[in-house]
């Protein structure tokens, strides 16, 4: 009986119910990542110009032009800029935040009044009380979209250990991903949400298939077997869509693909965990807690 | 044949999607993405025209357009949709040109450069004056020629938005058009004349007295400024030229909110030839205080006979018609007009050619009909993206998607070592893309392709359900609803091309289960479920998880966030639904028909033995 819950991985027995501790310890490590940047920044999350409201600058020159010299030419007249090189597309140039109600027109003329030679630029503003109501109704979209994938999970399973199950993974999936976000860097845009709300999506995907394949009658016996075939379609479906996210980040591509795939790299690495260690763990729990072995 | 009409109706839709992307009809040279105001063509070539010849030799590219019109000087000619055109050039062609579309997606603001701005009216508004006030910023840009400008009224829990998408056309452009406030105004020139310092100004019965100093000039008994303005029987006037006998007071007769209609019909709306002038004339409704201004206005002015045409007119007394304070028009009054409470005057002028005329009244027309714009707006939100950088931004998405695509082939057939398996998966992947991007695309002939598939679809599905019995609820939505589908179009916009690696990547996700669920397993010691069976459990998840996907991105669709991701989230729903209702049936009914091709061949291989 005492070894009820051992399982034998590469000749490490332990109880399969420890694997658990990771994920849970993972997400108190995002939720605390959080906390910390909020009570560092005041804010919770590191948003876009969309979502913060700003100006972003995308000046392409002919040469490449230091990131001091923007600064140097800009000077104190724009408020708080910061500026940054641009990398990719063959081509040299920087990025400039700017302050929503920054002149933006004048500082490209400042720019170039400074010899900056600009073959042709962008500009991306966003108003602040716009970016106001984009940010509360990106909260408002995820609580919905989770919602909705509750709604689902429930009445497709119609049994309540499994369905929280999903739930909390795909939940902690969520929670994680946007504590890493923090951590590596990638803003909270509008294609980041998009990505967000699509991760729901893909870690909702394993999770069903996981629990659909333990327990539904199939013609493979034993959990143990059950658990270890699912987790071969599951890692190949994660597997590949890592790969397509990495191939996405190695290429310099616009800042919405970039996010978009950050966010998915992040996420699924983080499905593997919660989907493997959180949702199986407790699934197996669950059945054999009822006698199913 | 028929037995694999599940694959039948795949092939006709990835048909519909290959015709719906690519036919169009075939033309050369460079689109027109917008003319100048000062440009010799301006009004007359416009946004969307195809320029096929510059001064007898064919234009191919924008880049040799940008390198060999922008330079020239002098005569020009040119050829656009067929018709040739000659311009004298003083200062710059004013022309500027995009290479032609060569397939019948529409790539957005993001990939093709332009500007978008979001603007949000400053006080309350309902959906009724965003429509008016769209209306008017759409009279407006027709002053331009611009078609391509796109407005889309946006609500959100905040109140109305209203996006401007103005697709490969300058800054400028769409800078006049928010710049320009529209505020419409008619001042009519009311001369007084002066004797010994002393003058009357008549209005209506009334009569003020205007006196003359050396510096000054009083009306009833108030001092007036050089250019100053004051108010008589609540008629704004403005002080304007004044010379030795002579007063010219300019009295704001009309504003925007006084113009009631604009006769457009022939009878109150024409152009006729008028000696080596071109005439034009069009009728315009005013309220009711308008006209009395008029009459006030225009009472006790002389008339004078013009030499040229033997008409009476108003001596001194004209109507100039400003918009945003700037002088558009200058019209002598009849003198049959005069004093009187005229509720339709008629607008009148000519010019030389019968184009310039023509295009002279269109201009007075719109400018008298978009008027004022009911709300005054605020700039919520610009982004302008130079189209070099969106040109780059499709090279480097199609090599992302290549990569990408790479990686997931490689990977699929490291896991299966099966072709039969790796092989339907990866096409069924690419399958998928055209679909979508068919989906997408708006070509002349999106509705007789997508009604096309449509009828073939029923035609495979009914024969399939007569002949084979077979038939199930997910193939009839498929085939009706993937069709309905075509027909809409969206932009192929950075957004839209993370979703479609979104969807694909679900789409491979749900193969994957497919392929498990059916070949994949190893350690099968029974076999107590058949193909079918298998399949239509693989089909449970698929179907869950796509729903689960879908409802999780519909809430974008539905909040204001959602006018910047429309992209993604409309490309991901409907590459998952084409993906579940179409394409993933089409994949299981390969693997099984591989399997069952691979059980008969075990057979026949036994034979010999037994």
């Amino acid at each position: 009986m005492a070894d009820k819950h051992k399982i034998n991985v590469f000749g490490l027995k332990f109880d399969y119910r420890l694997l658990i501790i990771i994920p849970i310890a993972l997400t108190i490590f995002a939720i605390a990542v959080l906390v910390n940047q909020y009570l560092t920044t005041g804010e919770w999350f590191n948003r876009s110009i969309e979502l913060r409201g700003g100006t972003l600058l995308t000046i392409k020159t002919d040469k490449e032009v230091p990131v001091a010299t923007v600064e140097q030419i800009l000077g104190g007249e724009f408020g708080s800029i910061s500026v940054r090189g641009l990398r990719g597309f063959g081509e040299q140039g920087v990025l400039i935040s700017l302050d929503a109600s920054a002149d933006y027109s004048r500082a490209v003329e400042r720019l170039s009044a400074g010899g900056i030679n600009i073959t042709s630029y962008s500009i991306e503003n966003v108003g602040s009380s716009l970016s106001s109501v984009f940010w509360s109704q990106a909260q408002v979209a995820i609580i919905i979209a989770f919602v909705l994938m509750t709604i689902i999970t429930f009445v497709v399973f119609r049994n309540f250990v499994p369905s929280v199950a999903v739930i909390a993974s795909a939940a902690s999936d969520i929670v994680v991903t946007v504590g890493l976000m923090q951590v590596f860097g990638v803003e909270f845009s509008l294609a980041s949400l998009g990505a967000l709300l699509m991760l729901i999506g893909y870690s909702v995907d394993t999770d069903i298939m996981l629990t659909t394949r333990l327990l539904k009658e199939s013609e493979i016996t034993g959990l143990g077997e059950k658990i270890k075939e699912a987790l071969k379609t599951g890692l190949s479906m994660t597997l590949t869509s890592i790969g397509a996210a990495l191939a996405l980040l190695i290429i310099p591509l616009p800042q919405v693909l970039v996010d978009i795939a950050s966010v998915l790299l992040i996420g699924l690495v983080i499905d593997i965990i919660n989907t493997w260690l959180m949702n199986s763990v407790m699934l197996r729990w669950y059945l054999e807690s009822k006698g199913v072995s | 044949m028929l037995k694999y009409w599940r694959i039948l109706l795949l092939f006709i839709v990835i048909t519909g999607a290959v015709l719906a992307i690519g036919l169009k009809p075939r033309v050369h040279g460079v689109e027109v993405a917008y003319v100048t105001r000062d440009s010799p063509a301006s009004g007359i070539l416009k946004q969307g025209m195809v320029i096929s010849e510059l001064n007898g030799h064919a234009v191919s590219s924008a880049q040799q357009w940008d390198s060999e019109a922008m330079s020239l000087r002098g005569p020009v000619s040119l050829v656009a949709d067929g018709v040739a055109y000659d311009f004298t050039v003083n200062d710059s062609i004013g022309i500027e040109t995009e290479d032609l579309q060569s397939t019948n997606l529409e790539f957005g603001l993001d990939l093709r450069g332009g500007t978008r701005i979001i603007l949000k009216p400053r006080e309350n508004a309902t959906r009724a004056t965003i429509e008016q006030v769209i209306g008017t910023l759409q009279t407006r840009i027709n002053m331009y020629g611009l078609k391509e400008i796109k407005f889309f009224p946006v609500e959100s829990p905040d109140g109305w938005y209203i996006q401007i998408e103005a697709t490969g056309v300058g800054r400028d452009v769409v800078d006049e058009l928010l710049s320009s406030k529209g505020s419409f105004e008619a001042k009519v020139s009311k001369p007084v004349d002066i004797r010994n310092g002393r003058g009357t100004m008549q209005l209506g019965q009334n009569t003020y007295p205007v006196e003359v100093t050396n510096e000054t000039v009083r009306v009833n008994g108030q001092d007036i400024p050089a250019n100053g303005s004051f108010q008589l029987e609540g008629i704004d006037f403005q002080l304007g030229n004044t010379s030795a006998g002579k007063v010219i007071f300019m009295a704001t007769v009309y504003r925007g909110n006084d113009i009631e209609n604009i006769y457009t019909d022939p009878q109150h709306s024409s152009l006729v030839p008028y000696g080596n002038y071109y005439k034009f004339y069009f009728t315009v409704l005013v309220s009711s205080q308008g006209a009395e201004r008029f009459a006030k206005v225009t009472s006790g002015v002389p008339s004078q006979m013009d030499l040229n045409s033997g008409e009476y007119y108003l001596k001194d007394c004209e109507i100039f018609l400003y918009l945003d304070n700037e002088l558009q028009s200058n019209l002598r009054i009849a003198s049959s007009l005069g004093g009187k409470a005229y509720s339709t005057p008629q607008i009148e002028g000519s010019r030389e050619t019968r184009d310039d005329a023509a295009q002279e009244k269109m201009k007075l027309q719109t400018i008298l009909r978009s008027g004022a714009l009911p709300v005054s707006l605020e700039t919520s939100s610009i982004a302008i993206i130079s189209p070099t950088l969106g040109s780059n931004f499709i090279q480097a998405a199609m090599l992302a998607a290549l990569v990408a695509g790479a990686v997931v082939i490689t990977i699929v057939f490291v896991r299966y070592r099966k072709f039969k398996v790796a092989v339907p998966l990866v096409l069924i992947g690419l399958s998928e893309i055209i679909i979508v991007l068919g989906i997408s695309a708006s070509g002349p002939y999106d509705t007789a392709i997508w009604m096309s598939v449509l009828v073939a679809n029923l035609l495979v599905i009914i024969l399939a359900w007569w002949k084979l019995h077979e038939s199930d609820l997910s193939a009839w939505a498929g085939a009706m609803l993937v069709p309905i589908l075509g027909l809409l179009s969206w932009n192929t916009d950075l957004p839209a091309i993370g979703g479609l690696i979104a969807a694909i990547g679900t789409g491979v996700d749900q193969m994957i289960i497919i392929a498990d669920e059916t070949v994949g397993g190893k350690n099968i010691t029974r076999k107590i479920y058949s193909i079918k069976e298998k399949i239509g459990r693989a089909f449970f998840i698929v179907f869950t998880a796509a729903a689960t996907n879908i409802s999780s991105l519909l809430p974008m669709l539905f909040v204001a966030a959602g006018i910047f991701m429309r992209g993604f989230v409309i490309t991901t729903i409907v590459g998952i639904l084409t993906g579940i209702l179409i394409t993933r049936p089409a994949y299981a009914k390969l693997i099984e028909a591989g399997t069952e091709h691979e059980h008969s061949k075990k057979q026949d291989n036994k034979q010999p033995q037994s």
